[in-house]
């Protein structure tokens, strides 16, 4: 995308100032673990970096597939929900005696079928998005709650991957050297192959993409099921994880989901969700939570925090966008 | 969506809901005698009134073309607002005016980050919706308010009937009324409305397109305090989830009634508030779990929508200007 649209944008002068731009997520990153880092110490505790690594690993899973949902112009807010709906699938199943091999493929398979179905009423269908994955969303959440008939399910051996997600390669947890990989190849479908070409063709002009005789039916199905599958296996993960299957867990993750999305889309393609800018915001919100935490602010001032970073990331995503290709589209839509 | 004025194709759809709703009714009624009870019929037109007044501010902003997710935030906030001063000892009136005030604040932030900054609307209410969210929060550290609850008159508006039915029900069929002149019968309407369908033009038409989007943005909160005025009334303490069950409601009553009438109007809401109040409370009176409830609303907000789909409309409009029956296909947005 880069390459293909910047004869049209207008030339920054400097070029230093454009580096900042685009990689100032990251130096807010560091900029803000050196000052938790300064308030107390223990925040660079080996124990504490793989808990922040830890946690960030499963969020970073979960809104993968969010990103390009949002990169194509599109919304998924029923993320948090499959993802609530993987976790207690996994859960019930355990309980009942099944193995954890059986129980996790079940929940990312029905991960899978909400994604597609999100997928069908988006792509095919053309329905609204946000209607129609807050309604999927409603359904996952009362499935979830339903399966533990309203309370949460104990789990009491967390098995194979409740070792993998416990094991670590000297300081880093094992998790986030997969996740590190993952977003590799993320990264690599985005910036390479024709896939991650359509998504940003997508958001800037569908019918122009269908003009030309791309799929993008095809292409929102699957960036939907891909969304359903990463939340799934974020849910998968979380059973293992908290020992247990929580049906409420799915509020916790909506905010932050989105914030890590729109905030990493102010970083590298400025004004477009990208997965180094996803993987880079889901760090930042793991320091300011762990950070916060030290520092002994309640729950709901981190709320606010994170929602003040949500507008800021949006309102400066849009602004940045808009200066960057204000001309390609003609200035006042 | 397409306006709903025109009145053959309303007229037969109004009958259609009205069909739905006996059958409905029916049916619940012969599961479970006490569904026709007057004590029942209290409730569901009480149920109706708090989910039917939070709809209705979402109808607005949906008329011009946005989406609206802070709503239940700010209604959590404003009850905290109202419950922290009642507990301090303010009169009921000038609480609920605060309430309305600082709703009505974030609703102008909302619109005119939207309006004026050209924002997304989703994601940038998402956002303020979680602000005023954790700043529920900011009274009492998230305890519950109580004290003079009692005292202050505010339980008394839960407790005031007529004819059998709560005064709420009357408040809320007055605003409905209040609201369909306004949007439906005058010439702001008009071109609120236009402002939705086409803003270029609108626009270019002298109609002041950004400011209406603003100020739907602050009706919608308006009518979400409104709305946790009266669960505050009925519940008797202020909590800091309080607006949490306004989301999936109120989307569903706006767009399932644009569904069932056409296109999302005053009436179209209040239909589909109707429809869903009917079957919760049913739900309910059959004993059915709390937490399946969301997931009722939302298959059948999902069924709404895909069966009334637009080109599933457009075709069966096709088919009957096919059969002579002479109705022009309707232009719809593109």
């Amino acid at each position: 995308m880069t390459e293909i649209s910047s004869p049209m944008r207008p030339q920054m002068s400097f070029a230093g100032f454009r580096a900042i731009g685009r990689w100032w997520l990251l130096l807010a990153l560091i900029a803000s673990l050196l000052a938790f880092a300064a308030g107390r110490p223990q925040m660079l505790d080996s124990g504490n970096i793989v808990t922040i690594l830890r946690s960030a690993s499963i969020m970073a899973i979960m809104v993968l597939g969010l990103t390009w949902v949002i990169a194509a112009g599109k919304i998924d807010v029923s993320f948090m929900q499959i993802a609530a709906l993987a976790n207690m699938t996994t859960a019930g199943l355990l309980a009942q005696g099944s193995g954890w091999a059986l129980a996790a493929l079940c929940g990312i398979a029905i991960g899978a079928v909400v994604g597609l179905v999100n997928g069908v009423l988006v792509g095919r269908m053309r329905l609204s998005p946000l209607i129609t994955t807050i309604a999927t969303g409603g359904v996952c959440a009362s499935a979830a709650a339903a399966i533990g008939a309203g309370t949460s399910i104990r789990i009491d051996d967390t098995g194979l991957l409740g070792d993998f997600l416990a094991a670590r390669l000297g300081p880093v947890p094992l998790i986030a050297l997969f996740v590190a990989v993952l977003y590799a190849v993320a990264w690599w479908m985005q910036e390479r192959l024709t896939f991650g070409h359509y998504i940003y063709a997508a958001e800037q002009n569908e019918e122009a993409l269908v003009d030309v005789g791309v799929p993008v039916h095809r292409l929102l199905v699957l960036v939907y099921l891909i969304s359903g599958v990463c939340a799934s296996v974020a849910g998968v993960l979380l059973a293992a994880s908290l020992s247990s299957g929580q049906p409420m867990i799915g509020s916790s993750y909506f905010i932050d989901g989105l914030t890590a999305v729109f905030l990493g889309g102010m970083m590298i393609r400025i004004g477009r969700p990208n997965v180094i800018g996803t993987a880079t915001a889901v760090l930042l919100l793991a320091v300011l939570v762990s950070g916060g935490a030290l520092l002994g602010w309640p729950d709901y001032q981190r709320e606010i925090i994170k929602g003040a970073l949500l507008l800021a990331g949006v309102a400066m995503a849009v602004r940045m966008g808009r200066a960057l290709d204000g001309f390609a589209k003609g200035g006042r839509s | 969506m397409t306006a709903t004025s025109r009145l053959p194709s309303g007229f037969y759809r109004v009958l259609a809901f009205l069909a739905l709703v006996a059958a409905v009714v029916a049916i619940f009624a012969l599961i479970e005698p006490r569904y026709l009870s007057m004590r029942n019929l209290t409730a569901v037109t009480r149920h109706m009134a708090a989910n039917g007044l939070a709809a209705l501010g979402l109808t607005f902003v949906v008329v011009v073309r946005k989406y609206d997710l802070s709503f239940p935030g700010i209604a959590s906030f404003a009850a905290m607002t109202i419950g922290f001063l009642i507990a301090g000892g303010y009169s009921l009136g000038a609480a609920i005016a605060a309430g309305l005030g600082v709703g009505i604040a974030v609703g102008l932030v909302n619109g005119f980050a939207v309006a004026y900054g050209r924002l997304p609307d989703i994601v940038t209410t998402i956002a303020t919706g979680s602000i005023v969210g954790g700043m529920a929060f900011l009274y009492t550290g998230g305890r519950t308010i109580f004290q003079n609850f009692m005292t202050s008159g505010l339980i008394d508006l839960n407790d005031i009937r007529f004819l059998g039915l709560n005064a709420s029900f009357y408040f809320l069929i007055a605003i409905y009324g209040v609201a369909y002149l306004v949007l439906h019968h005058s010439r702001f309407g008009a071109s609120f409305r236009a402002a939705g369908e086409n803003p270029v033009s609108a626009h270019l038409s002298g109609i002041p397109v950004r400011l209406y989007t603003m100020g739907a943005f602050a009706v919608c909160a308006a009518t979400a305090v409104l709305a946790v005025v009266l669960i505050l009334a009925e519940s008797g303490t202020a909590d800091t989830n309080e607006g949490a069950n306004f989301l999936m409601p109120a989307y569903a009553a706006v767009f399932l009634g644009a569904a069932l009438l056409g296109g999302a109007s005053i009436p179209a809401t209040l239909a589909g508030t109707a429809l869903i109040t009917i079957l919760l409370d049913g739900f309910s009176l059959l004993g059915v779990p709390y937490y399946y409830s969301d997931g009722v609303v939302s298959l059948i907000l999902l069924a709404g929508v895909v069966l009334f789909d637009e080109r599933l409309r457009r075709e069966a409009a096709f088919l009957m200007t096919f059969l002579g029956f002479g109705r022009k296909i309707g232009e719809t947005h593109p």
